[in-house]
């Protein structure tokens, strides 16, 4: 008898992409594991075998969607020139087209309001999309395009900007549409890095 | 009133378990009612936690209106500010019950119209400020773009973020505003 070969690896990506998702369509507490394991073309276990709790499929599946998100940019932005262009499409990528993704933050803040580990994977989160932000304005102070203002600092400024504008956008408030979302940041960044 | 006493108990209550969590016949029982009255008062969580959280802005506006004559306009906007940071005690509750809002008005369109009436109260309370302040400015621009930095730091303040204590995001939306306002960064010492 010859070991099949195994291919539980191949389902991990597959599981996080319907775990995504599910959980934000109807939220951690309505999702169930059965639905998860249904959308990737396994079985409950299956889910279970990688991810013992909902709670820990929604960081992993945040992490994943991060991840792919990260992938992403790097081709995104080096069709710019200037780290100001960066930064604007930056901007565009996070609140405007990011609505779902807006709703599993949103998942991950609740929850994180009440469980410590949650609440350190969210800093993991939001430490690494502010590098990223600070990364490109020190790629423009270092090409002479912006002034000399603390990156790090003006990283935190612009991602918290965007969260509170991306909380208002997923809300869908009528006075605030994606474009003044972009301006409003754009001028916040002007302004700081002259 | 029992109604007043229910609401007491569930903002208590929501901001402890979460909205999700919450079980209605412990709000009843915080509230000294039966769970029927609490089911009679609010149909469904949603209904609940938008009484809740009119409820809570209602009592925070009380103590909001105060004494507004007796500040000058900068001070009545540090001030306003400072309502709106998620202190310790009765702020950190509302912004608990703010952050399940926002959660909730996303999965459940019934709850926009509250999330969007509340943030319409807020951007009024500052645009007055701004406009009875003088100060040359777009006025709704300038409370957009605070409410949004007020959201964005508040919730990490809130979530215990080491790199955002609530000083820190007192002082970085400040230093928007000020600057929004045309004040001298050196202006807002006293």
């Amino acid at each position: 008898m010859s070991p099949r070969p195994s291919t539980a690896h191949l389902r991990r990506p597959a599981i996080l992409t319907a775990a995504a998702e599910v959980i934000s369509e109807r939220g951690v507490q309505n999702t169930r594991i059965s639905d998860v394991a249904e959308r990737a073309g396994t079985s409950a276990p299956g889910v279970l075998y990688w991810f013992p709790t909902k709670d820990q499929l929604l960081v992993e599946a945040l992490q994943f969607s991060d991840d792919r998100f990260y992938a992403n940019l790097t081709g995104e932005l080096e069709q710019f020139a200037t780290a100001a262009e960066k930064l604007g499409r930056m901007v565009e990528l996070w609140p405007a087209e990011g609505d779902g993704e807006t709703v599993l933050w949103m998942e991950l803040w609740v929850r994180a309001l009440r469980d410590p580990q949650l609440a350190a994977t969210r800093e993991g989160l939001d430490r690494r999309w502010r590098d990223a932000i600070a990364d490109i304005i020190r790629e423009g102070q270092a090409s002479g395009e912006f002034g000399p203002a603390d990156a790090d600092d003006v990283a935190l400024l612009l991602g918290a900007v965007m969260d509170g504008f991306a909380i208002q956008l997923a809300l869908g408030d009528p006075a605030v549409t994606a474009d003044t979302v972009k301006r409003h940041c754009l001028a916040l960044a002007e302004s700081r890095l002259r | 009133m029992s109604r007043e006493r229910i609401l007491d108990a569930a903002v208590a209550r929501i901001a402890g378990d979460g909205i999700d969590a919450v079980r209605i016949a412990r709000i009843a029982m915080d509230a000294g009612v039966s769970t029927a009255l609490v089911h009679y008062h609010f149909a469904t969580r949603e209904a609940l936690l938008a009484e809740a959280l009119e409820y809570s802005f209602e009592h925070a506006a009380d103590t909001r209106t105060v004494d507004t004559g007796e500040l000058s306009s900068v001070e009545r906007l540090r001030d306003m500010v400072e309502q709106c940071l998620p202190l310790p005690g009765a702020q950190e509750r509302d912004w608990v019950l703010w952050v399940e809002l926002w959660l909730r008005a996303v999965r459940h369109p019934e709850l926009r119209p509250t999330a969007a009436n509340l943030y319409a109260r807020m951007h009024i309370w500052f645009v007055e400020a701004i406009h009875d302040g003088g100060f040359d400015c777009d006025a709704d621009r300038v409370a957009d773009r605070t409410l949004a930095l007020m959201d964005g730091f508040g919730v990490r303040a809130l979530l215990g973020d080491p790199d955002m204590p609530v000083e820190r995001a007192r002082e970085e939306v400040w230093a928007v505003l000020e600057a929004d306002l045309g004040l001298a960064p050196a202006a807002h010492a006293g």
